[in-house]
Parts: C-alpha cells; structure tokens; sequence
C-alpha cells in the first residue's frame, strides 16, 4: 500500500537524507537528549513549498501533531462512535445532531481559545471539499451538518440535517478537521451557511438552486484547498516551525490542553519517496516509529535487526484489482471471474506482501475477519472462493465466446487479440511486485500483460477517476465500519452520491464514476441496487446492517467489481532507543492512529 | 583525422596488386595486434548473440517461484532468483534484446540523422548551413532525459523501435556538430576540390567522396552511442517511468532497489549487480574494440604498425 514518487536517483535520495538531516543531526542523538521524536506521515510525504493547508491536497500539516480533530477514531467495529478525545472533552449524540464539550484549556498555539466559533468555521469548510480535492468526496459523503452553534463558552450543538438519519453523524463531526477561525474564516463568503442549508434542499423543485448551492460550495473549497497561511496555527501538541525539503520539524505547542503529557520537545517528519527510503530510516535506526510500509521480508529482518520493534494490528484495507466495467470485455461477467480463477493469490501475496498481507480468501468487499463477523457459517460456504483453477477460467472464457489463436493466445469474441495493462503505482513495491507476478500468470495463460506505472497517487487517482485505466489497483474493504467498505465498490467511485436520504446515480465523462458496475443485478432471486444498498448502510445501526452487508458481500462475490487479492496487517515498528512506553500488539485503537494521538493519551515518554 | 584520397582511377597510378592485402584480412590483423581488441571483439559478440538467440534459450514465460525468493546462486539459478523466484540468468538473457534492440536502432538514427545533417551542412554551408545548425541547437538544447519522462506519458515504449527512434531523434545534436566540423575541415582539402573541378554531382562528393572519410568517426560514435542509450533506456525504466515488462535490465534494476530491498539487504544483490555487471561489460567490450575501429579506419595508423 502507499507511498508515492521514488528518489530520482540514488544521489537523489542520499542528498534528501542529508536534507532532512540524518547528516547533521542525527534523530535521538545526543543533543537531542531524547527529546526529539522522528518520524514519518504515511499519508503525507514532505511537499517543499505547499501550503501548512490540512486542506492542500500536498499540503504540510500532519495529523496528530499539528492537525487537530474533536475526537480520533478507535476504529471499534463494534461501534463506528468509540472515539478518543481530541479537542472534544466529550460528546452526546441524538437523534438530532451532537453536543461537543470542548476542552476547557484548549488553545490555538498564538494563545488563544479555541471556541465553538473554529467549530463552526471548520464545518462549513468541510461542506466545501466535497469536490474540491481528489478522494474527499467519499469523506464529506453524510456529514449533513445543518447549523452549528455555540450553547456555552465551551459547548457546540450541531445539527444534523432535517429528516436525515446517519449513523455516523458523530463520527463524521468529530473526525473533520479543526482549524482557527482567525486564519480560515476570512475564506469563506458570509453567507456560507445560507448556501449549505440550499445545497441540502431535497426538494425536487429546488434541484437547480440545491446543485447551484453545490457548485458555489465546491467554488469556495477550491480557494480554501489553495490557501496558505503565513505560519502554522495549531491547537494540536505541536506547531510547524520550518518545513524543509527533506523534513518537516514541529516543535512542542506550550498552549496545547494536555502539554503535560507530550515528552518530545520536537518532531521531526521525514520525507519520503518510496518504501525504499524508508526501509533505510527504519534500518539506520533513525526512526522512532514507523507506520505500515509494505516491505519484502529480507528487509524485514534487516529492520528488526536494528533493533525496532514490529508491533501488529487490524487492517481494514484490502488490496483489489479493479475494473473499469465501461471498457470491454471487462462489462462481461465471465471475464472477471475467469480472471479470478487465473490469479494464484497465494502466490501474488507470498510474493508482494509476505510481511503484511494474508491471500483474500474470496472478494466480498469485506476484509475476512468482517466476513466472518457479519456472515453465517452457511452463507460463507456459499460464497464462491475463486480458487486458482485456470481450467475453470478457460472453460468460462470459451462459454462467453472467447478463443485461443494458433498461438495459444486468447482472442476477444470479435477475433481481436486481448492484451491487459495492469495499473499500478510508482513507489508502491507492494503493488508492482504483485503486478509482475499477477501479469505473468495472466501471460503464461494465454492474455498478454504487462504492468504499467502511474507517477504519483495523486496522479493515480485523477486518472482512474477519469476512465483512464480498465484495470488496476484499488485498496478495497476500507473499514471497520461497513457502509465504508462498500462505499469503496458502490460509492462515488461508482457514480453514486448520498445527501441525506437521497440517492443519485450518475455516468460519463465528469461524473467520477470510474467503476461502471451495473445498477442492478440478481442475487439468490431478488434485484440488488448495490449504491442504493450502501447508502442505506449509513443509516442503520449495527445489529440492522446485518441482512444489507450479507446480500452486499453475496453480490460482490457473484459480480466481482474487483478482484481482492490480499487484506493487509497493520505492521508498525518503534524504536526503544529514544523513548519508551510505545502502544503494544494488539492495541488495535492506539494503533489505528498516528504518534500524536498517542502522546496525547500519555504514551512515548523519554527512556530512561 | 587522416583523409583516403579517392580520387579517380586515372588520377591514381595503380598500385602492384602484390602490395595489396584483402579487407578480410587487414581487418583481422589490426584486430589480434592486441588482445584487447579481441576481448572487446568477444564481447560484443557474445552479447548480440544473446540479444538474437537468447529469448530462443528461454521461450516459455518466467517461471514465478514464491517459495524460492532471493534463493542463493545454485545449479539449478546459476544467478540466483529474484524478488518473485524467478531465474535471474532467464530474465538477464530474455532482457537483453530490448536493451541491445533499443540502444542499436537509437545509436542508428542518431548516426544517420546527425552525420546526413552534418554532412549536408558543413558541405553547403550558407543558408543550408545556418538552418540545419539552429536545428541542431534547438535538439542540443532539449533536455533528453526529462523529455523521455515527460514523452513517456504520452507514449507507452512498450516496443523497443519506438524507444529507440525516441531516443535517436533526441540524441543526434552532438553527432551533427562534430559531423560538421570535419566536413568544413574536409571539404577545402586538394581531394574534393578536384571533385568539385571534375564536376562532379554534389551527392556524389558528399557521398562518395567525403562520407568514407568522416566514417571512423561515425563508426566510433555509432558505439558511443550504444553506450549513452544503453544508460538513458535503463535510467528510464530504473525510475519506473514507462511501462515495463519483467524481462529488461532496468526493471530489473528497479526492482532489486524499490522491490527487494537492496540497498538495505545483501539477498538482492546478484539481482541488482546482473545486470549493472552486463551493462558494464559492454561498455568496456566497445571501449577495447573502439581502438580497433579506429585503426581499422585509419591507414596512417594502420602504416605505422
């Protein structure tokens, strides 16, 4: 899984070390004396000269240090609500909407209070990135903020919009990001709130001036995506004082709520190119901790030699083949089937992600463990495994009017021969090593495959959501909650859109939907419309989801918009040479979030 | 630069047909006067052998091993296996035509493009001249590597003509230049002014007359050439730029940093160094045989020995 762009060469990448300084001062040396945490953002590479913008899509701004929420998820299947506290002291949810309790000593690091006005400024800015950055729709799909206001110094009620109930509404708000009103607020034109409250008009005879509302909000993201303040503004434990190319360094925030906890004086956030880059941080012992890097296990075993320490948790990530369905011959369904058939997921996963992954055992769009908490014994022996039989896949291709060539390649039913481009990443070792292998096999088969790069992530996405690939890689089963999941196969990436009750469905060039799988289809006898479906997800508590997520994994395991290849693990390393009191295996809620949170709940202290 | 005078049959008195040895042999000659030349000569060799015949060693697709990653050199992998289990020889051999494929046809147009423009330039001189050279700078002037990857999103190099002619049509600027600064060199020589007082065709002088003797220095930059685009092919697909197949050098390299680990563990490195000991055999296998060719071409060397 991730990580972007790799060193442009190997000088490259030494000049950058030397940049970030492993040259000149080496993390946890003695000048440090301890205090000095380094690490790196797996989301977030050093981008020299973007904006400290949370909204940037390259922006310098790090979640868990300087970028603060009310409350960071726990990542509970149980309950999509279980949070820990950030700015928020603590919350209740109703049926209406939310009331937050804000920290009592809560700051912004120029000294002032944070107030439920930076609440109120931070909600209207989420509504405006609805579109305004790649990959944010899926976030901002369901907040439904319909008004915030102040009931106390301290207290913000927000309402959630009429009518509309959404589960999630809690960790929606809580989990947006928190910015100063003083800096961001100026952004927004006063009468944003005007224009949030039209944009959610369902009324059908208001559709014109609901889109309008939407393209002025989206009009306003794009400015606030572009926006760089002059410094850093952070109620977070730590506030930016310089970004280099090669690192970003944070110093300790004195205004921050819960500074008594927070041992590091500094952080210090390397960039990063590649998984490469890291693996040699994490094998010179320069890092404190590190989070999942997919990595080969002969560097593994180097990195553990150095003396980190691999602490395992719960991934609800899944790596996928995805197909845009658009594109022939992939809209048929024995294709995708017979493909699953060719694929040896044992293998691809032994090979690309022998670390931290575990082969899929079929695709639901669901990590197994979630198929094993969600489906019946007897409903998962129905599900089809796709296990590796390329005879199977040969009997499938030649039923949907495929042949073989004199030779031995397979031709198209129209007599054209079939090649696959298989999509994949720069800098993503896992995925291009799977791609090697998954296009080897598909070539021993008989379809020509050859795996192609994509510059960045960023890039990747643009383009996949512009149609531009049949097939490629999709991180799928993104959890723990289940509407999440499948909103990854029957979401915005599949043209569909939820505001409060309703559900949209669109197709074509700039509607985002890149997947192109069928509205509806039969599954066991009754017609499925799988976007209606997960839509649905979001507004039924846990123990109801049941019925929907099993008729959802049967029709994903019947349909195959994506072909799951391995559910990763969420390998971390930390390093006990510089602190101590690091989260422990298994401590999946710590883990599922950066250092900063851990700080904040009273974890890496100095080592003695 | 020695120039061969050919100057009509019946301007030349002909010389006893005893002096004269066959081209076979002088070539041998000035090959095992040093057995450099020769190692050179054998290496080179070997390698298009391995480009023409090598993917015939292997015609089935790479075999993937998962239980076999990064397994030691034995008999069975002679060099080892890769990130996947494969054979690293299998791939080193099957990934030779792409590389020698590509590098022969950029070397070739850049040879020909640069020495005809050269040629036509530094003979005509004038408005001929003034334009091709403006040409030629504005080629010297693009940048070839960051023009590669910015094609390379355009284009998808998935044949080694394509890259080949893409990178011969960036490269021949240094080619022209230095073609041209001969022929201005060449062209006042008694020889060709003869040529041009016989009334001979313009093609004919240029072609006839002049190119034979630019043509150690063409032969000396074709394999130059081969070197250079040896190196920009590999660079590319070592960044991951364009599309690969797991059969070529630089993927190979690729992988070995960005997949295997190499540079923090030592399991990768006969995959990482197969193919960087391969590339840099055939540089020095065209360095020891560049001294040939330039004898070769060169009778005022060849009389001294």
């Amino acid at each position: 899984m991730k990580l972007v762009r790799r060193a442009a060469l190997p000088l490259g990448a030494a000049l950058l070390l030397c940049g970030a300084g492993a040259c000149s001062t080496p993390a946890g040396g003695s000048s440090a004396a301890g205090q000095v945490f380094t690490t790196i953002d797996g989301n977030n590479p050093i981008t020299a000269g973007a904006p400290m913008n949370p909204f940037n899509a390259s922006g310098n701004s790090f979640l868990g240090y300087d970028q603060m929420q009310l409350g960071f998820s726990k990542k509970n299947p149980a309950d999509p609500n279980d949070f820990f506290p950030g700015l928020a002291k603590s919350w209740t949810a109703d049926d209406t909407g939310l009331t937050v309790e804000l920290q009592p000593g809560a700051k912004w690091s120029d000294g002032t209070p944070v107030t439920p006005e930076d609440v109120k400024t931070s909600m209207a800015i989420a509504l405006t990135q609805g579109s305004a950055t790649v990959g944010a729709g899926v976030l901002t799909q369901g907040l439904d903020v319909a008004d915030v206001k102040a009931v106390g110094p301290h207290t913000v009620r927000l309402e959630q919009v009429a009518g509309a109930h959404n589960i999630h509404f809690p960790r929606l708000v809580l989990t947006q990001k928190i910015v100063p009103r003083s800096v961001y607020g100026p952004l927004l034109p006063a009468d944003v709130w005007d224009t949030v409250h039209a944009s959610q008009n369902p009324d059908k005879g208001a559709a014109k001036a609901a889109q309008a509302a939407v393209d002025k909000l989206n009009a306003v993201g794009q400015k606030v995506s572009a926006f760089a303040p002059a410094k850093d503004v952070s109620a977070g434990p730590f506030v930016i004082t310089r970004v280099n190319p090669g690192s970003a360094v944070l110093d300790r925030n004195p205004h921050f709520y819960a500074a008594d906890k927070i041992a590091p004086k500094q952080v210090v956030i390397r960039h990063y190119t590649g998984n490469e880059q890291i693996w040699g941080y994490l094998t010179n012992g320069e890092l404190d901790a590190a989070p999942y890097t997919s990595m080969p296990t002969n560097v593994l075993n180097r990195i553990l030699k150095a003396g980190n320490k691999r602490v395992d948790s719960v991934s609800y990530v899944d790596a996928a083949i995805a197909f845009n369905q658009s594109v022939a011959p992939y809209d048929k369904l024995a294709v995708r089937q017979a493909l699953a058939h060719v694929i040896d997921r044992e293998a691809v996963t032994k090979v690309a992600e022998p670390v931290g992954g575990t082969a899929s055992k079929t695709t639901t769009g669901l990590i197994q463990p979630m198929v094993e908490k969600w489906l019946t014994p007897d409903q998962q022996g129905k599900l089809d495994p796709y296990a590796h039989d390329p005879a199977k896949a040969e009997q499938l291709l030649k039923g949907a009017g495929f042949r073989k060539g004199g030779d031995g390649k397979w031709l198209l039913p129209d007599g054209k021969p079939w090649t696959i481009t298989l999509q994949t990443v720069n800098g993503f070792s896992d995925w291009i090593s799977a791609a090697t292998v998954i296009a080897n096999e598909l070539s021993s088969f008989g379809i020509p495959t050859k795996p192609a790069l994509t510059a960045d992530f960023s890039t990747y996405k643009k383009e996949i959501a512009e149609g531009k690939y049949a097939v490629g890689f999709w991180l799928t089963a993104l959890g723990p909650q289940t509407d999440a999941a499948f909103q990854r196969l029957y979401g915005a990436d599949d043209g569909y859109t939820a505001v409060g009750t309703k559900v949209t469905h669109s197709t074509g060039k700039g509607s985002g939907n890149w997947q192109n799988t069928a509205t509806s289809f039969t599954v066991d006898g009754a017609t499925v419309d799988p976007g209606a479906l997960t839509a649905k997800l979001s507004t039924l508590e846990p123990d109801a989801q049941k019925p929907i997520v099993q008729q959802l994994a049967a029709a994903t395991n019947q349909q195959l918009p994506v072909i799951q290849i391995w559910d990763y693990t969420n390998v971390q390393f930390v390093s006990g040479k510089r602190f101590a009191k690091f989260p422990q295996q298994g401590d999946n809620a710590l883990l599922a979030n950066p250092p900063g949170v851990w700080m904040m709940q009273g974890y890496v202290q100095s080592a003695k | 630069m020695t120039v061969t005078a050919t100057t009509p049959a019946a301007a030349v008195p002909a010389r006893p047909r005893t002096g004269r040895r066959a081209p076979w042999a002088s070539a041998l000659r000035v090959l095992v006067r040093k057995p450099g030349r020769i190692v050179g000569l054998a290496i080179l060799v070997f390698f298009a052998l391995m480009g023409v015949f090598g993917p015939y060693l292997y015609p089935g697709d790479l075999a993937v091993d998962p239980e076999a990653i990064y397994a030691p050199p034995s008999a069975q992998h002679w060099l080892g296996t890769d990130f996947a289990g494969s054979d690293v020889l299998q791939e080193l051999v099957v990934g030779a035509r792409y590389v020698l494929l590509t590098a022969a046809v950029a070397a070739l147009a850049t040879v020909v493009i640069g020495t005809t423009v050269g040629l036509v330039a530094g003979y005509h001189r004038g408005l001929a001249d003034s334009a091709l050279m403006r040409a030629t700078d504005f080629v010297l002037t693009i940048p070839g590597l960051p023009l590669l990857i910015v094609l390379s999103t355009l284009w998808s190099f998935g044949q080694p003509l394509q890259m080949g002619l893409v990178l011969g049509v960036t490269g021949w600027g240094g080619v022209a230049r230095a073609v041209r600064s001969q022929t201005l060199s060449l062209r006042e020589r008694g020889f060709l002014e003869a040529a041009r007082g016989l009334g001979l065709p313009t093609r004919h002088v240029i072609v006839r007359e002049l190119l034979p003797n630019i043509a150690p220095f063409v032969a000396m930059n074709l394999l130059l050439a081969v070197i250079q685009f040896i190196g920009a092919e590999v660079a590319l697909f070592f960044l991951g730029v364009v599309p690969f197949s797991s059969s070529n050098w630089g993927v190979m390299l690729n992988q070995a940093v960005f997949s295997g680990g190499v540079m923090n563990s030592p399991e990768a490195l006969t995959y990482l160094l197969a193919p960087l000991v391969c590339i840099l055999l055939i540089t020095l296998g065209i360095v020891l045989f560049l001294d040939a060719i330039d004898e070769l071409f060169n009778p005022r060397l060849r009389e001294r020995s």
